[in-house]
């Protein structure tokens, strides 16, 4: 049909994806949905991520970061319409070949062409090499939702057999042959840069100085900067030791000693408190305050009116992304010839150009493999391990692998942004909200990613904070740039992980200073049917009027992001100074459409407790411009002991066809409403409130 | 200096050759064998995503020196069953447990070393001590419970 979507003479279907399957199921999901319109059953369809078909154009577009929960949701309507071209193509090739132009006279079932009239059937594979001559129709009919055979139908994942079996081959996994492994060592301090080229350790091939190649460092992190090395020998252990042991002198500069939290701290906390407008065609440095929405002279005159004057203040941390699998990659590297790199990569298109901005190749001499990904999160839509990768291939000239072991992979992190959100509103005597202002204090993600911030400052650093549904009063939204150079990027649900964190729990707070129940308080704000119907669903489903056995707390949390309305109640017990039991979490969810309603449930409960790790134990700190928490020693998650029980609910919507409705995402959702519920349960059981994350900073975990 | 040594692994015996006799058997698994089912994941013995069986026992192979796993029976996942037929395997697949699946070996293993040593359903839940990042734990403990 064209390069991504092939069908064989041997009656094999394969589609080509740029975007990355990390184990959300959207490889799956994207099937599922191609199926429906092309009328092929599921399992014929391959999938494919990557590979040569990446330097292709995409004719009708393809989701080729992973990024923003937005597989399923940006590729929904392209797939099903390429799904249905192509089969008119492969029907009008039966029609030429029948003689017969009665559009009427043929039906389509798994991929075999039935031509009534004559009762013969052609199959897909017979008509592929014809149809492949024949131009592609501008439109062509859908399936009609009453006849849906897989969209919205619990699938089994296709990568699943693979991953208990141990045949499931990623990044980490890759052997060539004649492979050397490559183990980097970066500069421990952040900006820190190599003062001298350290000389090959007895027993190993190379030492290779890395530098930060364009496009790839963020904050301390300058383009041209030298700030690692990769030890490169003839297996991952040797190597490691060698880079263990290799003395290497690094240059620190100055500032460097600055880059602690406690001045992270004070910092945004001066910010908060005062920081200059955005000037349109200024050049607003790093402590500017832009206006998201509303206008911070009446918000503030409505609430100094009020009956009742709330004023919190929420500090979020770094937090690291600790993927299971550490970031690796390998190169195979032919001067002048070609570049093959096997990548656990959410970029794979980024990957490409960055390829060929090292080689000076052609987009067609070099391959992107795109392997599983033992996780994501957001990290490996980075490009900064591809390109050391690269780099060494390029001075080894022979197959390498390049990995980064764990203590780099927590220390040399691109982090969620710190974060200290400022609320302020008023209740009037009603206890109705008369006024609200918000400003966000964190360091800019676009920002540090070279993106000119306009007006309204950085749209990763306020999703979840604009726009919302309540009835506030005089609103204003500010959000502050966090001057901190420490590296930073997309956390799963990035800006919501810290902004719903604030509103939900200041919202929760307006509604117990009204003294209101919190549920019923939200409601009173709402107007919005959707949130309306998810947050009474998540009451209900959540037994939210329960009496509460003594020392339990509820907790209730709502909020949207990436196009999702998600509500959850969570309950707690045991909650002391070290520790508390997460009993159960009530999830419910308006995506508007969920193609396979068992990836979602399994997405938003991992989200769940992606965001219950975060919420008790997640943060990495820095103290003169080295990051502390180098393991999961100190970066504690739960254990299979520990887990909740997780109640999901979709909201079902029947207006699936509906092409004016936007689709909203899944895989990121399940994170930002936990952590406001979970305070808020918290509350509820102990009467103190938590306004800074984690509850835990100082749990440790052993084997 | 280097050191020859056999290992034997899913029943067949591998004679490699380590510079460094203390090199993990994870990384004897993985560059010298070939086999990279099993994996590496935090090095210092608490993520458990590169849980072996050795002489029937679970074990992190990433801090178990090559030399001392010399002579033993090591079982790895791809040499956990043929066909993916292994109780637990099957389990797996019914229950569409694993997310991104990295971490899902060496719990495959936990959960096989906890069974062989007699444990069934909810007990071999609390011989499970592997993380997850993912947090695939509420369809690991429904896949455990029928087993």
């Amino acid at each position: 049909m064209n390069s991504w979507l092939q069908v064989g003479t041997d009656e094999s279907i394969t589609l080509t994806i740029g975007s990355s399957d990390m184990g959300q199921g959207s490889a799956s999901g994207l099937a599922q949905v191609l199926c429906e319109d092309l009328m092929v059953d599921y399992a014929r369809i391959q999938i494919v991520q990557g590979g040569p078909t990446l330097a292709a154009v995409a004719p009708i577009g393809t989701a080729i970061n992973t990024v923003g929960s937005s597989v399923t949701r940006n590729n929904f309507w392209k797939l099903r319409d390429a799904g249905a071209i192509a089969r008119e193509m492969l029907v009008t090739a039966a029609m030429n070949q029948k003689a017969d132009l009665v559009r009427a006279n043929f039906t389509v079932s798994n991929g075999v062409v039935h031509h009534t009239p004559s009762n013969t059937n052609l199959t897909y594979g017979q008509l592929a090499s014809a149809a492949a001559l024949l131009k592609p129709p501008a439109s062509a009919p859908l399936v009609a939702d009453s006849e849906f055979k897989s969209i919205g139908k619990p699938q089994d994942r296709k990568d699943i057999p693979l991953k208990v079996d141990g045949s499931a081959k990623y990044g980490i996994d890759i052997q060539l042959k004649g492979m050397l492994y490559a183990v980097v060592k970066h500069c421990p301090t952040f900006s820190g840069t190599l003062a001298n080229a350290p000389a090959v350790p007895s027993g190993m091939v190379a030492a290779v100085p890395l530098s930060v190649a364009a496009g790839t460092g963020r904050g301390t992190e300058v383009a041209g900067a030298i700030n690692a090395v990769a030890v490169v020998g003839h297996n991952t252990w040797d190597t490691w030791q060698a880079s263990k042991d290799l003395s290497v002198t690094w240059n620190i500069p100055a500032g460097a000693a600055n880059l602690d939290n406690a001045h992270f701290l004070a910092t945004a906390q001066a910010l908060a408190a005062s920081a200059p407008a955005y000037v349109a065609g200024g050049t607003n440095p790093a402590g500017t305050c832009y206006t998201v929405e509303g206008n911070a002279t009446s918000a503030a005159a409505a609430i100094a009116g009020s009956a009742k004057i709330l004023d919190a203040t929420y500090v979020l941390p770094y937090v690291s992304h600790a993927c299971m699998e550490v970031l690796n990659c390998t190169v195979d590297y032919v001067p002048g010839v070609r570049c093959d790199v096997y990548a656990p990569t959410q970029s794979a298109k980024a990957a490409l150009a960055l390829v060929v901005q090292l080689t000076g190749l052609l987009e067609s001499q070099i391959t992107i493999h795109t392997t599983f990904l033992g996780g994501g999160l957001g990290r490996k839509a980075e490009q900064d391990f591809i390109s050391q990768a690269v780099q060494v291939g390029m001075v080894v000239k022979q197959p390498v692998k390049l990995m980064w072991p764990r203590e780099e992979d927590f220390t040399r992190d691109q982090y969620r942004p710190m974060g200290l959100m400022h609320a302020r509103a008023g209740l009037n005597a009603a206890g109705q909200v008369t006024g609200w202002a918000y400003r966000n204090v964190s360091p800019s993600i676009l920002g540090q990613r070279g993106v000119p911030l306009g007006a309204t400052g950085d749209s990763q650093g306020i999703e979840g904070a604009h726009a919302l549904p309540y009835n506030l009063g005089a609103a204003v939204t500010e959000w502050v740039s966090h001057p901190s150079p420490i590296p930073v990027g997309f956390w799963r649900s990035v800006g919501a992980s810290l902004n719903t964190f604030a509103v939900e729990c200041m919202i929760d707070e307006l509604a117990l200073a009204a003294g209101q129940d919190p549920y019923m308080f939200r409601r009173s704000l709402l107007t919005d049917p959707r949130w309306i119907a998810v947050l009474d669903k998540a009451a209900t489903l959540g037994n939210w009027h329960a009496p509460l056995a003594a020392g339990h707390g509820r907790g209730i949390a709502i909020g949207t992001a990436f196009n999702t309305i998600v509500a959850q109640v969570v309950e707690v017990s045991n909650v002391t100074s070290t520790r508390m039991r997460v009993n159960n979490v009530t999830v419910v969810m308006d995506c508007y459409l969920a193609v396979n309603p068992s990836f979602v449930e399994h997405q938003l409960i991992g989200g769940v407790v992606h965001g219950l790790n975060a919420t008790l134990y997640g943060r990495q700190t820095f103290l003169k411009g080295v990051a502390q928490n180098r393991n999961f020693s100190h970066s504690r998650m739960i254990r299979m002991g520990e887990m909740p029980q997780v109640k999901v609910a979709l909201i079902p919507n029947p207006a699936l066809s509906d092409r004016t409705v936007k689709l909203g995402g899944a895989g990121e959702l399940g994170v930002p409403t936990f952590a406001p519920a979970l305070a808020n349960a918290c509350y509820s059981a102990t009467k103190v409130r938590t306004r800074t994350l984690p509850f835990f900073p100082n749990a440790t975990m052993s084997d | 200096m280097s050191t020859t040594l056999t290992l034997n692994v899913n029943g067949q015996n591998h004679t490699i050759t380590v510079n460094d006799p203390s090199m993990p058997l994870l990384w004897a698994i993985r560059d010298l064998i070939g086999l990279t089912g099993t994996k590496y994941g935090c090095g210092i013995e608490i993520c458990g995503a590169c849980t072996v069986l050795v002489d029937g026992q679970p074990e992190k192979s990433c801090d178990m020196d090559v030399s001392s796993a010399a002579g033993r029976a090591i079982v790895t996942i791809e040499g956990l069953s043929a066909n993916r037929t292994h109780p637990a395997q099957v389990a797996w697949i019914k229950h569409q447990v694993p997310q991104c699946g990295y971490c899902q070996s060496g719990v495959l293993m936990s959960v096989a070393g906890a069974m062989q040593a007699g444990h069934t359903g909810s007990s071999i839940a609390s011989e499970v001590q592997n993380l997850c990042v993912c947090c695939t734990y509420q369809r690991m403990r429904e896949a455990i419970a029928g087993l």
